[in-house]
């Protein structure tokens, strides 16, 4: 063939792959056009876009579409706060009110003042080891200390400190709540500023058994019960239990437990910041 | 961008962004063809023509290309010289071109050549592009010679590029070098003894 | 070329699977086999692709490329059609599925670079396969790019909760992974006398 033919053939084919591909396209984007409410597009810009579905919602881009349809609650963006409630509620043209943060709190005092019951080599998991016959250290209900709470964490607000407990970093914190849903002994829990005393156990054990494997466990002695003068705590099972509503953090019950199981939680927070 | 010196480009391309082990681009080719240093070397050689011609043509019309349109510009300009060295090698190295197979064709969708056609040549002047193009392909030529070496030397106990007998080790060949499986492990311990590299100087560094 | 289709269908899944043995695809393979979600979506995705971009390109190559002795326009044709392919399915998928678009995310549009779709269409061309080969060998080579992605990502899934040295950690481990793989699948070969 010769040059002319064989430039003048490539032309054209190309040419006319490429212009049939266009005008497939120009219609395809016409006709499967999606229709995309603008508002949704602000709300989302509005989301700290990590993604971490603590607002029950599949990722921000979800939560900005459910919030628009008014079927999501404007501030149900934990790790957004109330900065990022604000924005929405200006954008929906609503009123938010300031909801008191959050933050989780780790109620054990063992792990290093608690002792191991088996030598543990193997996946460093708190539910992991959980499956090893009730985990590796004395008291079954106590914090594990392997970390799982920790790599959770999408904001590594979460450390493993030497005690082999997890600290809470409280300016990295977004409240999601997932590092309560991760610990499988249900260690952690959410507390707003509030509420400062909380007992450091949970474990069921007799005082007797508890005693032996850890320093500070709560053997349900009741002395606390006796002393409190909102009647806010409740010993079951050999566990005291701080009911928050009803708890004036007065700490007439941390002078007097024995245990020195209950503590106040900026002293908490204070004494391990390092 | 002022202290932008030819022989500096140049080594970044082999050494900081370097295709493979910095920028983890382009790993189909690198398995592949690594199975001698004679296909090694064939497709480095290949894969620079592509990306100096294209690197050459981009960063000329880099003023011209509409922005929206320079992924598909791109591509049909890094297709242009795959074409040609396609034709060019199998006219001219029918042996090459028979063992490098589907990989020649392939250099279109390289990452390697449409990473550096976006990232730096469609930003800089065709001069440091064109320098570019010679470090990057440099790096590329060095990573694929060495795994080349490594597998031809312990899978067939020698290494004979284009028939010239450069070493010959005694040793039991193993084909395990030549067969995939030998590819992946070659990469993995280069990449270990990179990263290994990488921390320990991070280590050093932080202290 | 005379190959039955079952023999392709066993070739492109196990003998010379794409992943593992001819080492296409291994781009998307080392960067989205982390979980087992994003694997999924990327291997439907992907078999997706190549089966249509099998049949369009062997029309392309048979009535417009051959009849006219243009087959050194092949890679690039074959590259627009894949690109708009992909843009296609992008659109589709945007409407009628939102929430897999979403998790889809930027693997989408990467599969356009993906070796291994260009490299099922090119060897269409070179084997000479005739329609149905042709759309069998797409098929066959999606299959077994899926099965590889799954195995992988399951695999390192479990891994990531290991305790490895720090210059193993991440890229060099899924390699040393995909070669017990890569081993395993070694025994195919002469299964199909070539």
């Amino acid at each position: 063939m010769n040059p002319v033919a064989i430039i003048a053939g490539s032309a054209l084919v190309i040419g006319s792959i490429g212009f049939l591909v266009g005008i497939i396209l120009i219609w395809a984007s016409e006709k499967f056009a999606v229709e995309v409410n603008p508002l949704v597009e602000e709300v989302n810009e509005a989301l700290p876009g990590a993604n971490c579905g603590a607002c029950g919602y599949a990722g921000c881009a979800d939560f900005a579409e459910k919030v628009v349809d008014q079927v999501a609650p404007i501030d149900g963006c934990p790790v957004g706060g109330f900065d990022v409630a604000k924005v929405i509620g200006g954008l929906l043209g609503q009123e938010v009110k300031e909801a008191e943060s959050i933050y989780p709190f780790v109620r054990c005092n063992g792990g290093i003042n608690c002792t191991d019951k088996i030598d543990y080599d193997g996946i460093e998991d708190c539910k992991a080891v959980m499956m090893l016959s009730d985990g590796e250290k004395g008291c079954s209900y106590g914090c594990i200390g392997r970390g799982t709470c920790v790599r959770a964490c999408p904001f590594n607000a979460l450390e493993m400190a030497d005690d082999r407990l997890p600290h809470v970093i409280k300016n990295l914190c977004k409240s999601c709540g997932i590092c309560v849903e991760a610990c499988p002994n249900d260690i952690l829990v959410m507390a707003n500023d509030t509420e400062q005393v909380h007992v450091l156990c949970r474990s069921y054990d007799k005082g007797k058994v508890v005693k032996s494997v850890c320093e500070f466990g709560c053997i349900g002695c009741k002395i606390c019960v006796k002393n409190c003068p909102a009647d806010a705590i409740t010993v079951t099972n050999f566990l005291a239990e701080i009911d928050q509503e009803k708890c004036t953090n007065c700490g007439q019950c941390i002078e007097n437990c024995p245990q020195k199981s209950i503590m106040m939680r900026e002293l908490v927070v204070e004494a391990v910041a390092v | 961008m002022a202290d932008m010196t030819i022989s500096g480009e140049y080594f970044r391309g082999i050494v900081k962004d370097n295709p493979i082990f910095s920028l983890v681009l382009g790993l189909c080719p690198v398995l592949a063809v690594t199975t001698s240093v004679e296909n090694a070397i064939g497709m480095a050689g290949a894969a620079l023509f592509v990306l100096l011609g294209s690197n050459v043509i981009v960063s000329a019309l880099r003023k011209q290309i509409p922005p929206i349109t320079r992924i598909p510009m791109f591509i049909i300009i890094i297709c242009t010289f795959v074409t040609m060295i396609d034709m060019l090698m199998e006219a001219y190295t029918p042996p090459l071109y028979k063992s490098l197979g589907i990989f020649i064709p392939l250099i279109v969708v390289n990452c390697i050549i449409i990473g550096r056609a976006e990232a730096y040549a469609s930003k800089n002047t065709v001069k440091y592009s064109i320098v570019d193009a010679l470090g990057i392909g440099t790096g590329f030529l060095l990573v694929l010679v060495l795994i080349g070496a490594i597998r031809e030397l312990l899978g067939t106990g020698a290494i004979v590029p284009f028939g010239f007998k450069l070493i010959s080790i005694p040793i039991t060949p193993s084909t395990f070098m030549i067969l995939p499986g030998g590819a992946f492990m070659t990469i993995g311990v280069l990449m270990a003894m990179v990263n290994y590299n990488r921390i320990r100087k991070a280590r050093k560094g932080g202290q | 070329m005379e190959d039955s289709l079952f023999s392709i269908a066993i070739n492109g899944i196990f003998v010379k699977n794409f992943l593992l043995v001819q080492f296409l695809g291994l781009c998307s393979f080392v960067g989205v086999s982390k979980e087992t979600k994003s694997a999924a979506g990327m291997s439907a995705a992907v078999l997706f692709v190549m089966i249509m971009a099998s049949v369009a390109s062997f029309l392309i190559y048979t009535y417009l490329l051959l009849p006219f002795g243009l087959t050194f326009l092949t890679t690039i044709s074959f590259i627009i059609v894949i690109a708009f392919l992909v843009q296609l399915v992008e659109f589709i998928i945007r409407k009628f599925s939102p929430p897999l678009y979403r998790s889809l995310g930027i693997f989408l549009p990467l599969i356009t670079t993906n070796c291994a779709i260009l490299g099922v269409v090119i060897l269409n061309a070179r084997l000479d396969y005739n329609f149905t080969q042709s759309l069998f060998y797409g098929i066959s080579a999606g299959l077994g790019y899926s099965m590889v992605m799954l195995f992988m990502a399951a695999i390192r899934e479990k891994a990531s909760s290991l305790k490895v040295p720090e210059a193993i950690e991440g890229l060099p481990h899924a390699f040393f992974i995909t070669t017990l793989l890569s081993m395993a699948f070694v025994s195919y070969f002469g299964v199909i006398p070539t």
